[in-house]
């Protein structure tokens, strides 16, 4: 799992079957030392994380699978809002 | 799934069996500069299995490694790279 | 995916059994020249990738790699992390065509 702050969401008309209905966040993964963590991610949502937010990411594909389907392209998704 | 824009098109002269009749576009990663204040710096660049018809000027959620492939099922295909969605827009702070 | 330019024929006489009879080649990726954006230049890096298309000296091709590169029915039970899965034709960028096959041969 990683950690990440939310810095906006996207919104698409034309993807993957499974995307539909689902909240997609840009979240921008951090360092340890609190640092930019390569480029920003595309993340399933369904706990309404707001921007500017904290949030705990998983990369484990197969959660998502369970979540919106087994042939589904996506990889993260939010897990949990850290008490910080 | 990073975002990135299509700016072109890869063209097979031959393609593997399983990718007759694929699309291949061409992704470059965008990175928070550019998704927030719009900088014109991108990441190395991605060939895309494209099924939904992106463009060059398109941003779109870029599928990388073994889920890239997950949208084929039991069809298999070598794919580590794929254009899951086209983004219509997005609001970043 | 990636484009990579054939550079070399690679040959092991000593391998493990699974990789006999397969054919591989050296490659050299390729990435749209950053600042132009009008051809393409040569990365400096290195793969070795398994060749089931017939891709020869020069070729530009086009790579899968990491655990999708055994999704064919050549590599599904070998352990290779990358593969040729197309022959490059035309590459274009925003429109304009800034490499192909027939003027590059």
């Amino acid at each position: 799992m990683q950690l990440g702050v939310v810095i906006g969401t996207a919104t698409s008309t034309v993807k993957h079957k499974t995307f539909q209905g689902e909240r997609l966040l840009v979240v921008q993964l951090l360092t340890s030392e609190g640092g930019d963590d390569g480029e920003p991610v595309l993340a399933f949502d369904r706990l309404g994380a707001g921007r500017g937010e904290t949030v705990m990411l998983t990369n484990d594909g197969k959660i998502l699978q369970e979540m919106i389907g087994r042939d589904t392209p996506g990889r993260w998704s939010v897990l949990g809002l850290p008490n910080i | 799934m990073r975002i990135a824009e299509v700016i072109g098109k890869v063209v097979l002269s031959r393609a593997h069996p399983s990718l007759k009749g694929a699309r291949f576009v061409i992704a470059a990663p965008m990175p928070k500069e550019a998704l927030v204040a719009g900088s014109r710096l991108r990441g190395e660049e991605v060939i895309a299995y494209d099924d939904l018809g992106a463009s060059p000027g398109d941003r779109i959620g870029l599928s990388e490694g073994g889920e890239a492939a997950n949208p084929f099922g039991k069809d298999v295909k070598p794919v580590d790279a794929y254009c899951a969605c086209l983004i219509d827009q997005i609001h970043c702070s | 995916m990636f484009v990579a330019k054939v550079t070399g024929v690679v040959v092991a006489t000593q391998k493990v059994a699974s990789m006999t009879g397969r054919k591989l080649l050296a490659v050299e990726p390729y990435r749209v020249d950053e600042k132009t954006r009008d051809r393409l230049s040569p990365t400096g890096r290195t793969f070795i990738v398994v060749d089931a298309l017939g891709a020869g000296l020069g070729d530009y091709v086009l790579i899968c790699q990491g655990s999708s590169a055994r999704l064919t029915p050549e590599t599904e039970k070998l352990p290779v992390d990358a593969v040729i899965i197309g022959l490059v034709d035309t590459v274009d960028i925003e429109g304009r065509t800034i490499y192909s096959k027939q003027t590059n041969h």
